[in-house]
């Protein structure tokens, strides 16, 4: 199952590329849009500020190729951190910009008084929506972010996290699978995910 | 619940791991690839890679060896050393980098801090900040030439968007006698962004007076897993007999 790794210029492609790699699954990286037109499934990574992430898409016109691939043919799609934060309608990192739009809702900022800001580091994941998840319901997997997506409708949220209060760590809907947390740099719990997700698809 | 973390960090000196005592003597303890694959294996939480020489030595990181050493990793990286440009810290993210560590630019000028988190995000912009005590104050050690406290220069790069801090204590680094308390309960009281402490672990009971007596929620360390038989597992299950939320 060919996978686009999406470059735009947003961070951790390679670390994506090193854990396909590990599980034998045929990738590219690529913000060519031939490539990922030709691809079987589409891997959005992304670390960093929300709007940077949209700006970037937007410089490799993205937009318009990723709605057609995975709206309209239903490809398989994975974000990871910035790349599910991104699906939203509403970002509002630095300032307010429209997102993906897929998943109704907003990224807004962690507001916990009593915390560390941001939430950094290993936290188990309560999985709500079994699919892909079951194998890792309550395993800790790796979190670095500042901000979170609060998901209009609930039943897209799939796994959530406890920092404070619950927050989304996990989407599922139709084709479209995202993470807060970083599969690829979660270690055994995060290798297991996407072996499974691969394996489902296959 | 969020775990607490154990780091191991690798400095370096552009050609071999080293480790120093006060910042002086760089004693060569080994290859990083190798070193990295260990951790790897052994199932760490993070691991910190640091070029201690890369800014004394007007050199960027030699990225050929940073990407050997994160190719071995499953787990996330912060690399740092020599860090001065926006570019720089592309060149190490696209690598595979998860964060990066800035400490001299961070003290020449903050408002390279406030660009690369605006640019980044905070949360893949930590500072080192190397601390130091003259008389009865915590100074933070630096070859910008700056004399600055430790409170102010916190201060200064949570204001500017720093996304993590390393508090390294300057007298504590390589005496394996235990972590300067003092100092990490002075730096809690004004941090709000998650803080790694560093210097003077020497054995287990140094990391369980640590989490007992201070908020620690991440711990790096270098000494005690070269010159002493204790692993990062053996310290987070002396924290596991503490009540402490470890990843095992």
């Amino acid at each position: 199952m060919k996978t686009a790794i999406i470059d735009y210029g947003m961070g951790n492609v390679a670390s994506v590329q090193k854990a396909l790699n590990f599980l034998k699954i045929e990738n590219i990286i690529t913000c060519n849009h031939r490539e990922i037109e030709e691809a079987d499934a589409i891997i959005l990574p992304g670390v960093g500020a929300f709007k940077q992430g949209m700006d970037n898409l937007n410089l490799y016109n993205l937009m318009p190729v990723l709605n057609e691939q995975v709206l309209i043919k239903q490809k398989p799609f994975m974000g990871f951190c910035l790349g599910m934060q991104l699906l939203a309608t509403t970002g509002t990192e630095v300032i307010n910009c429209n997102g993906l739009g897929w998943i109704a809702g907003t990224v807004k900022k962690i507001e916990e008084p009593q915390k560390r800001i941001p939430h950094l580091g290993w936290n188990d994941i309560t999985v709500t929506k079994k699919d892909f998840l079951t194998a890792v319901d309550q395993k800790d997997f790796y979190f670095i972010h500042s901000y979170h997506f609060d998901v209009d409708d609930k039943e897209h949220i799939a796994a959530t996290v406890n920092y404070g209060k619950n927050y989304v760590a996990a989407i599922q809907y139709k084709n479209i699978f995202a993470t807060q947390f970083h599969p690829e740099k979660s270690q055994d719990a995060g290798l297991t995910l996407l072996s499974g997700i691969y394996k489902y698809y296959a | 619940m969020l775990k607490v973390r154990i780091i191991p960090i690798l400095t370096f000196n552009g050609f071999a791991l080293v480790k120093t005592k006060q910042f002086a003597n760089p004693r060569m303890v080994g290859n990083p690839v190798q070193a990295a694959r260990v951790y790897n294996s052994r199932a760490v939480d993070e691991l910190a890679f640091v070029d201690i020489f890369a800014t004394k030595q007007s050199r960027k990181n030699n990225l050929k060896i940073v990407q050997d050493v994160i190719k071995e990793c499953f787990m996330p990286v912060a690399i740092g050393g020599g860090i001065t440009s926006i570019e720089d810290i592309t060149d190490l993210l696209k690598i595979g980098a998860d964060k990066v560590i800035i400490k001299t630019a961070s003290l020449v000028n903050s408002s390279f801090i406030k660009k690369a988190s605006e640019f980044f995000g905070a949360q893949c912009i930590t500072i080192a900040v190397d601390v130091f005590r003259q008389d009865d104050q915590f100074k933070v050690l630096n070859t910008a030439g700056r004399d600055v406290t430790m409170q102010n220069f916190i201060l200064e790069i949570q204001e500017a968007g720093a996304g993590e801090i390393i508090l390294n204590s300057v007298d504590k680094d390589g005496t394996m006698n235990g972590f300067d308390i003092a100092l990490i309960q002075e730096a809690e009281k004004i941090t709000k962004v998650p803080m790694i402490c560093v210097g003077g672990g020497g054995n287990l009971d140094h990391y369980v007076e640590l989490f007992q007596q201070t908020n620690c929620e991440a711990v790096g360390s270098a000494s005690i897993f070269h010159f002493t038989q204790f692993t990062p597992l053996d310290i987070k299950n002396s924290l596991k007999h503490i009540n402490k939320p470890v990843r095992l």
